[in-house]
This record gives C-alpha cells, sequence and structure tokens, in this order.
C-alpha cells in the first residue's frame, strides 16, 4: 500500500520536473521559434542591402516582412498603457500606423548600415509563460563586441510573433512606454501631442531614409 | 584692446551660470506627482523613478549643450584624425588602470572566478603588454567591466531617484556614490596624487571620458535620430541597463538576464497587450 503511493508519489514528482525541464513547450515549439528568428535576421538584412533593389522598395518590403513578424497590435497597446484606455478609436488607430512607421524606419536604417558582415548567432531558447518563448542571440559585427539579444516571441492569431527585443538587458517596449509617457506628461496629458510629435519625426526619418542618409 | 580668453571672468561666467542653475531647481522644485487616488498615473510616475525630474533635465540640457559643442566634435575628430591602432593602446592602458578597482569589486560580490579572471588580466598585460598598453590577455580571458555601484545593487542597495550628474551624465544616488569612492581610492590616482602628480588624475579622466564618449558615438546619434525625447529614452536605457547587470549577477537570484527587475513577466505582458 505504501509503496503504491509511494511510487505514485514519485512518478508525479518526475512527471512534473520533467515537464518543467524539457525546453518545448506545449504551445510553442522551440526550434521552430529559433529558425524564425534565424531566417528573419537574415532575411531583413538581404531586403536592406540585397542588389538591384531601389530604395523606396526596399522600404516597402521591409516593412511586409516586419508586420507579419512582429505583433503591432499588441507591443501598440503595451507601449500606450494607461494611455490607450483613455485614447478614442481614432487615436488608436492613428498611433498604431505612426507607431509602425517609427520602427519600420528605425530598424530599416539599423538593418541597411548593417550589410552582410551581420549575423545573428541564435544560442538558445527558453519557455516564457503558456504562450511564449525567449529565443537567447548574439549579434555579431566585424571588429566589433558581440551584442547579446534576446527575442521574446509569443504565439498571436495563430503565428509566432516578435514581442519584444532585449538588447544587452534592455527592453524595446519598456522603453518606448518610458519614453512616450514621458513625452505626454510633458503636453500636459495630451495625447494628440504625442501623435504630433510622432508625425513630424516619421515624416523627417522617411525623408533621411529616402535621402540615403544614415544619420 | 583685443578680446582674450579671461580665465577669472570665464570662471566668474561659471559660477554665475551654476548660481543660476541652482536658482531654477529651487524655482522649479520637484515633478508634480498625479494624484494618490490616479492609481494608473500613480503608477506610471514610479516607473519613471525621477521625481526630481525638472532639475535633471536641466542638467541634461547643459551636458547636452557642451556634448554638442566641445565633447562630442573632440569625439569625432579622435575617432576620424588618430590611427585606430593609437586609439587602441589608449583603450588597452585605461581598461588595464582599472583592473585593481574591478577586481576588488569581483572579490566584494563574492565572485572568485572573475576575479581570478581580472588578476590574471591584468598581471598578463601589465608584464607581456608593455605595462598593458596591448591587451594581450582578451584571447585567453575575456575583459569584463565592474564598479562599486554594481557591488552595492548586488548587496541589495536600491538605486534611488534618478539623478543626472553634471558631465557625467545618467547615474542614481547609489551609482554616483560608487563612482565617488572610486574615484578616491583608485591606486594608481592615489600614487599619482601622493607623488605630486596629481594632474595625471585629470589627464586620465579626460582621456577615459574621450574614450567613452567615442565608443558611444553611434549609439547616442541612434537615439538622437530615432527618439522624439531622448531625455526619457537615456534615462530608461541607464536604468534597464544598470538593472540587468546586477540581475546577471552569478550571485544574484534573478532567473534570466533581461528579464528581471521592473521588466513585465508574462502575465502581466499579456493582459497589457491584448
Amino acid at each position: 500500500m505504501l509503496t503504491r503511493r509511494l511510487i505514485l508519489v514519485v512518478a508525479i514528482a518526475f512527471g512534473l520536473v520533467a515537464s518543467s525541464v524539457l525546453p518545448a513547450h506545449a504551445d510553442v515549439d522551440g526550434q521552430q521559434a529559433k529558425d524564425m528568428v534565424s531566417k528573419l535576421a537574415k532575411q531583413a538584412v538581404e531586403v536592406m542591402t540585397g542588389k538591384g533593389v531601389p530604395d523606396s522598395e526596399r522600404v516597402e518590403r521591409f516593412r511586409s516582412l516586419f508586420i507579419s513578424s512582429v505583433d503591432l497590435p499588441g507591443i501598440s497597446r503595451f507601449v500606450l498603457a494607461r494611455h490607450w484606455k483613455i485614447a478614442s478609436p481614432d487615436q488608436q488607430q492613428d498611433f498604431v500606423k505612426l507607431f509602425e512607421d517609427m520602427l519600420v524606419y528605425t530598424w530599416a536604417n539599423r538593418f541597411k548600415d548593417a550589410s552582410d558582415k551581420i549575423a545573428v548567432q541564435v544560442n538558445g531558447v527558453k519557455p516564457d509563460g503558456d504562450q511564449g518563448v525567449v529565443v537567447d542571440s548574439v549579434i555579431v559585427r566585424d571588429g566589433q563586441e558581440p551584442v547579446p539579444v534576446l527575442w521574446r516571441l509569443r504565439q498571436t492569431d495563430g503565428a509566432l510573433r516578435i514581442q519584444d527585443l532585449l538588447i544587452e538587458g534592455t527592453s524595446m517596449i519598456v522603453t518606448y512606454r518610458e519614453e512616450y509617457a514621458s513625452v505626454i506628461n510633458q503636453n500636459g496629458g495630451n495625447i494628440n501631442s504625442l501623435l504630433d510629435v510622432l508625425r513630424k519625426k516619421t515624416v523627417s526619418m522617411a525623408q533621411q531614409q529616402s535621402a540615403g542618409k544614415t544619420n | 584692446m583685443t578680446t582674450r580668453f579671461h580665465p577669472s571672468s570665464f570662471f566668474r561666467s561659471c559660477t554665475t551660470a551654476f548660481c543660476t542653475l541652482v536658482m531654477s531647481v529651487v524655482v522649479a522644485g520637484c515633478a508634480d506627482a498625479p494624484p494618490a487616488t490616479d492609481t494608473e498615473a500613480v503608477a506610471e510616475y514610479n516607473r519613471a523613478n525621477d521625481p526630481l525630474e525638472p532639475w535633471n533635465r536641466g542638467v541634461y540640457d547643459v551636458n547636452a549643450a557642451i556634448d554638442k559643442a566641445v565633447i562630442k566634435p573632440a569625439a569625432e575628430r579622435y575617432r576620424d584624425y588618430v590611427p585606430e591602432f593609437v586609439r587602441d593602446r589608449f583603450r588597452d592602458f585605461l581598461n588595464n588602470l582599472r583592473s585593481p578597482v574591478i577586481f576588488v569589486n569581483d572579490v566584494l560580490q563574492g565572485d572568485p572566478k572573475k576575479a581570478v579572471d581580472t588578476l590574471t588580466r591584468f598581471t598578463f598585460n601589465t608584464g607581456f603588454g608593455a605595462g598593458g598598453l596591448f591587451d594581450v590577455a582578451s584571447g585567453l580571458v575575456p575583459r569584463h567591466e565592474n564598479d562599486l555601484g554594481e557591488t552595492l545593487g548586488v548587496w541589495g542597495v536600491g538605486e534611488g531617484p534618478y539623478l543626472v550628474l553634471p558631465l557625467l551624465g545618467p547615474s542614481n544616488p547609489r551609482d554616483a556614490f560608487g563612482v565617488g569612492v572610486e574615484a578616491y581610492a583608485d591606486p594608481f590616482d592615489r600614487y599619482a596624487s601622493n607623488m605630486g602628480y596629481g594632474y595625471v588624475t585629470y589627464i586620465r579622466g579626460a582621456m577615459s571620458g574621450l574614450q567613452r564618449r567615442t565608443e558611444n558615438l553611434d549609439t547616442l546619434d541612434e537615439i538622437e535620430r530615432t527618439s522624439i525625447d531622448p531625455y526619457s529614452t537615456i534615462r530608461s536605457l541607464y536604468r534597464q541597463y544598470r538593472q540587468s547587470l546586477i540581475d546577471g549577477k552569478p550571485t544574484s537570484d534573478k532567473p534570466h538576464p533581461g528579464l528581471s527587475g521592473s521588466y513585465p513577466d508574462n502575465a502581466e505582458l499579456s493582459q497589457e497587450t491584448n
């Protein structure tokens, strides 16, 4: 009697331990996540540095790659935080659109400067809650210190999408959340003022992009 | 009479500028905290951890002006006109001089492996690297930084309110205290001062500053290009980075470097993004 119970306890304990140790989660395939990150980084560099494509089309190709692989609606809600709930549907829509531009021009330029000397080495993957994983990688560039980057991915609408990037311990979405909250608060809590500043900034970034300047 | 540089009037105007700054802080006072009933606004205010924001923004603006006029152009010229080989020798030499301070902090953090690393590197580079001019040990033992602010953080000392220091930039009381103690206790600086070569300390400080600014040229340009409020971007990056260094220590109990501290956990993230 006692032995049987003991076996049961051991079995349960082992089962629990095994399920918490196994890296692959029921909902998210770790290998798939790793492959996605390596493939995405390669594609982004290709789109931005491949030969024989006009600059304007490069950015649009980058944009479609970006939209399909980043959880933009989720990130937008997180970044605006309490201001999202106060914002009108129109303001929300405007913000998502402007924030998309901001991210596209920010990252398109980074991959453009990167050239093909850049490589993203995927090291490992860890489960992160029910629907997510964190992919551990290092960005290696010629003659520079390697930069550790964590990719936080989550299952949204049936596909794995990027939720956040953590570069040297700093979260992209947390940084945006603080920056935008600060702009809103500097302007007396007015969300439209943030939208105005974003509109101006993205227009000037788009001009820089098409002028081929890197800075 | 021709216009010449007069040190006395220069310092007088500096004093005036400083007094104006201090008075503006007194007038501006602290940032207004939101009413306690608005819990989400309070949470946002606490996340920024910047009750001295008006003062900090003032110092930031002065720093940014000095940077634009003097420091950044100097760093760009240093990068563009001084050969890489020479810059690397300065870098390695200055890094090597920091080894004793790094070693002490490794020990204070109870990290014998890192302490041995630092000691090995210092011995190798001083002995076989022409007194530290060449980082010959980096192939064997990679370099790591460490400082007293991190040590205090590992010991559980909180960061305190965000602070922008004149010239030195983003900090907090804990890290500023660390910088102050290290500046006082650094063995090379102490030796130089005791031998009557106190100015060597200033040259070293200036060179380290130039070195640091040169390394950060691209990063700060990128923030300038993409941020709509560089002040709060830098504040956020500094605080997250410092916290991640502390969380990443083997003696820290945090699970995953970069995914701890004030970072939202998965439950919070799901709730806030859906």
